[in-house]
């Protein structure tokens, strides 16, 4: 008994040695940490979800290759996620926590604007730059920051192209009424397009703004209707969006041109207006139909699609498309410097340069970026169609809404 | 016409209101307390209608009832198991009560249905009622006059059935009711679970017309506030009038100082009647 | 107890200045929270527990208080003027708020302080130029590391504490203090004898909103960015009234045990429990409320507990 005892002890010693033999690592590979905080609870986590969702991919895709090659050293990536609660203070508390308690290298910016404005004022503080998937609004950017580098073009990009396409394709228009919602990101964009309509001998009938907790918008498309538009331009979120495109339809309310942003880009909007969302114009960063050829890890837009289909079982939208720009613009930023020092790889962000799945990227002065046009969308039999820049467009833009 | 047009909003918007209103009024009025968990019932029933629309294919207006049913059976639960336990006491206590059994609903309903926004369309569209001078939705009509009705009904319950008068003996004089042999507790009770049930009839109405979301529970919630103020507590055919009025002013102000100010204009409304007026149009001295 | 009290104090004092010395960046923050959160527990007690009027303005202060600040720092003034302007604007608003609305009693008090600050609110948002309305105020970066500046603004909300204590401790003294407890008892009987009821009523309120204005105008500063639906939530002033709950309203030991239990609990489920956060927050109110009506001195006396659990009636 006992020799037999001693002989399955020595064989549970032998295979456990040779366990630990197998599965230890032949070298320790460096990580790199990048902090992410997100909104996964709260009223943003939607919006929270996507993002995480294009983190995810890039993740995937760049420690499947081994990792970052810094200097010939490997570099895993790890994603620190945290959860502010859709709640700004908590965003810059947990930005705070990212660097001083997890140490991060570098940062993403939590979800929208505001958050982003507010963490960034962390960043600066430390030193540690940090990438904004998904604000647009110069407001973010007047602070005169060095490590805030944005992803989206200026508020402007948004609304010139519009501007220049209903200017060219239908000159005979001229009242254009617009309505904001009173947020940062809304607001901005609003202003941005009476600045470009008026450079273009538009007139502004109508500009009003409606409050955060708007129920009901009667009044403000009564006014609208009263005044006649030609074009009728709303900025907000896609709730907002939904509601409003409905109350239009409930007074009869028709234009030759109609733009909504932010909201028709979703495919949920188009399932709740239906028939209603019929050449709609809306213009955002990013449509899956475009198609760059990129020095990144996807490769291409194409590329970057069909992983994203493969992976989630649909086609991605802006938001989901930034997640996984971020990661792959840092990427790109510590491979140049070939270091993982926040200066170096800053000055490298600086310089620009880029060629991404997402299009060319190019920071400003002020750190956002400025080197490509967001494309401009209108839904055609239910679709989101791309009709301008000329370069990449998918349809002919059509006037007329009912 | 702008101002014909501008009232006509105004009125199917202020018939709305006072379905939405009426609960919270009758619980202030008669349990008096202040029920911060009105504008979570109002979207618990819109979500009832939205889901039953979704996955059997019913109609909201048809299934109002239904959802005016559900909220009835989780306020009388909610009433007797904890709200129960602190009638009588301060407004310190009911109100941070209420405040944090909000918190508790409105977090299980985003857990539950997520932060996104639905919505309720309709097949086919009712379409529209063009008198021309004035475009109505038909939709709107419909759940304005719904809503009317519903209150209505309420306040012919409290006025001609024996339920209706134990509940306005209790709100006068709950020890004089149970001495006539009213079973206050019992009457806190059915109250607060009539007045869900309007919550949730009036939320699954305004699924037709609205997005759905847990996070308009505050807005709905503030309009009842003022509705009721402006209306006098406990009482019907002020939450009528003052819902009307309400839908009237925000629909006017909007026009002359724009919609920006609508939630402002409400709350300083609000403000007003409260360092002026406040028994409102209709109420009568009593609960303070 | 006064000894016991005292010693708990200067307990409190060292783990402050532990927390300091530590070096830890967390430890830091959450102490600065700490000291914000008494700041406004004790200024509602004032009001609340003193004098018996559950206001429900705290959140309208604490925001104007940051405005306030925040705005005077934009333009190029130092964080103590911006703090001194935030107590001075908070406290004339109050007082003319108290002259509408301290006549109010029960439900409509409460309504009309806790409408306030969606009023407040809605001001800032719209104007714009003043306070960047919507789009938020970014407040000036402070110089120094950031080591430096968690020490910095440590010690500015503990000051803001240290001087709420005094202040309460000061009311409670005084005759004002003396007033304000017969009004809580019954107003027309203090009034019968000659207690200048709406005077004193007012002070009370005038000074529940200065304190929660100073902790807003340091926080403006600490997190650099602020907006409106930040610093009017109405979160920042349930949660206060909750901690009062918790430690019971005594002159300034209650509200600053509650403080602290809140804090911690808030921590433990900000980092534990996965999603369910504000939801567990009214589980926590509705708990205390329905077991807990006296607070943790609930808990000397368990008996009291179990008989709330037994019976179903109040």
């Amino acid at each position: 008994m006992k020799i037999q005892f001693f002989r399955y002890r020595m064989a549970g010693v032998i295979a456990a040695g040779l366990l630990a033999f197998a599965t230890t690592p032949p070298a320790l590979a460096q990580t790199l940490k990048i902090g992410a905080p997100l909104p996964v609870t709260g009223a943003l986590s939607p919006e929270g979800t996507k993002l995480r969702q294009g983190y995810d991919l890039w993740l995937g895709q760049v420690n499947q290759a081994g990792g970052i090659s810094v200097n010939g050293k490997k570099y895993k990536v790890e994603l620190v996620y945290g959860d502010y609660q859709s709640n700004t203070p908590r965003a810059v508390q947990l930005t705070e926590k990212l660097i001083t308690d997890d140490k991060v290298n570098f940062l993403f910016s939590p979800f929208g604007s505001g958050a982003t404005k507010a963490a960034s004022a962390v960043a600066e503080k430390y030193g540690i730059p940090m990438l904004a998937s998904s604000a647009s609004s110069a407001e973010v950017f007047n602070q005169g920051y060095k490590n805030l580098f944005g992803l989206y073009t200026d508020n402007s990009t948004l609304s010139e192209p519009l501007a220049t396409l209903v200017h060219a394709k239908a000159p005979g228009l001229k009242r254009v009424a617009i309505l904001a919602r009173n947020d940062l990101y809304p607001l901005s964009l609003a202003n941005e397009f009476e600045k470009s309509v008026k450079k273009r001998g538009f007139s502004v009938v109508y500009f009003e703004k409606y409050p955060i907790g708007a129920l009901d918008h009667a009044a403000e498309v009564s006014e609208i209707q009263a005044q006649k538009p030609d074009w009728i331009i709303v900025t907000g979120y896609i709730n907002d969006l939904i509601l409003v495109r409905k109350q239009l339809a409930d007074q009869k309310v028709t234009a030759p041109v109609l733009t909504m942003i932010n909201g028709p880009a979703y495919k949920e909007w188009i399932a709740a207006t239906g028939p209603l969302a019929e050449n709609v114009t809306t213009a955002s960063w990013f449509h899956s139909v475009l198609n760059y050829r990129s020095t990144d890890i996807f490769g291409s837009t194409h590329n970057f699609v069909k992983l994203f289909t493969a992976k989630y079982g649909s086609e991605p939208d802006f938001t989901q498309a930034s997640g996984a720009a971020v990661g792959v613009l840092l990427q790109e930023a510590i491979q140049r410097a070939q270091s993982i020092d926040p200066d170096r790889v800053r000055a490298q962000l600086q310089k620009g340069g880029f060629k991404t799945f997402f299009g060319p990227i190019t920071f400003g002065s002020t750190g956002i970026a400025n080197s490509y046009i967001p494309p401009v969308m209108q839904i055609q039999g239910g679709q989101v169609k791309v009709v301008y820049p000329n370069s990449v467009k998918s349809a002919e833009f059509r006037l007329g809404v009912k | 016409m702008l101002f014909l047009q501008v009232m006509a909003d105004g009125l199917l918007l202020g018939g709305l209101y006072a379905s939405i209103a009426a609960g919270f009024s009758l619980v202030w009025g008669v349990l008096n307390i202040i029920n911060l968990m009105h504008g979570s019932f109002i979207v618990l029933g819109a979500y009832l209608a939205y889901f039953a629309n979704q996955r059997y294919g019913i109609n909201p207006f048809l299934f109002f009832p239904v959802a005016g049913a559900a909220l009835f059976v989780i306020g009388f639960v909610i009433q007797r198991l904890v709200l129960n336990r602190v009638i009588g006491k301060t407004v310190l206590i009911t109100l941070t009560l209420t405040f944090g059994l909000d918190l508790v609903l409105s977090d299980l309903m985003l857990q539950a249905f997520g932060a996104d926004y639905r919505k309720l369309v309709l097949h086919p569209s009712l379409g529209l009622l063009d008198l021309h001078l004035v475009v109505i939705p038909l939709d709107r009509l419909f759940a304005t006059a719904a809503s009317l009705a519903a209150t209505c009904l309420l306040w012919i319950l409290l006025r001609s059935t024996r339920l209706g008068r134990a509940i306005v003996a209790v709100r006068m004089d709950a020890g004089a009711a149970s001495l006539m042999g009213v079973r206050a507790e019992a009457v806190y009770a059915v109250t607060f679970g009539i007045a869900a049930a309007m919550a949730g009839l009036s939320g699954s109405l305004l699924a037709a017309i609205f997005p759905i979301s847990p996070l308009m529970s505050g807005a709905y919630l503030a309009k009842s506030f003022v509705i009721c103020v402006l209306g006098g507590l406990g009482s019907v055919p002020g939450v009528i009038v003052a819902g009307l009025l309400l839908g009237m002013i925000e629909s006017i102000s909007s026009i002359v100082v724009g919609p920006n100010f609508s939630t402002t204009i409400s709350f300083v409304l609000l403000l007003s009647l409260l360092f002026f007026r406040p028994n409102g149009l209709f109420g009568r001295r009593g609960f303070e | 107890m006064k000894w016991g009290t005292t010693a708990a104090g200067l307990v409190l004092f060292f783990a402050m200045l532990a927390c300091a010395i530590s070096g830890d960046n967390y430890l830091i923050r959450m102490a600065t929270t700490f000291a914000m959160y008494s700041t406004l527990a004790l200024s509602w007690n004032l009001i609340g527990g003193f004098t018996g009027y559950p206001s429900f303005a705290t959140a309208a202060f604490f925001g104007l208080g940051a405005y306030a600040s925040g705005v005077m720092e934009l333009h190029g003034f130092s964080l103590l003027s911006g703090v001194v302007v935030a107590g001075f604007v908070a406290g004339f608003f109050a007082l003319a708020l108290g002259a509408l609305v301290l006549h109010l009693r029960g439900h409509y008090f409460a309504i009309a302080t806790l409408v306030v600050a969606d009023v407040v609110r809605e001001f800032a948002n719209n104007a714009e130029s003043l306070t960047g309305g919507g789009m938020g105020l970014n407040v000036p970066l402070r110089h120094g590391s950031p080591h430096s500046q968690a020490l910095f603004y440590l010690l500015a909300m503990s000051l803001c504490a240290i001087v709420a204590i005094f202040a309460a401790k000061g009311v409670f003294k005084s005759r004002l203090g003396f007033g304000l407890r017969c009004i809580a008892q019954n107003e027309a009987a203090a009034a019968s004898i000659g207690v200048n009821a709406r005077a004193y009523k007012t002070a009370a309120f005038a000074l529940s909103g200065v304190f929660p204005a100073l902790a807003g105008a340091v926080y403006a500063s600490w997190v650099t960015y602020i907006d409106p639906t930040d610093v009017f939530d109405v979160l920042l002033t349930i949660k206060p009234i909750v901690m009062v709950l918790i430690g019971g309203s005594s002159i300034w030991f209650g509200p600053i045990v509650g403080a602290f239990v809140f804090i911690v609990l808030e921590e433990f489920v900000w980092r534990h429990l996965l999603n369910f956060h504000t939801g567990s927050l009214g589980i926590l109110i509705a708990l205390l409320i329905v077991f807990l009506p006296g607070g943790l001195r609930s808990l000397i006396h368990p008996h009291n507990v179990f008989q709330r659990l037994r019976r179903a009636r109040p």
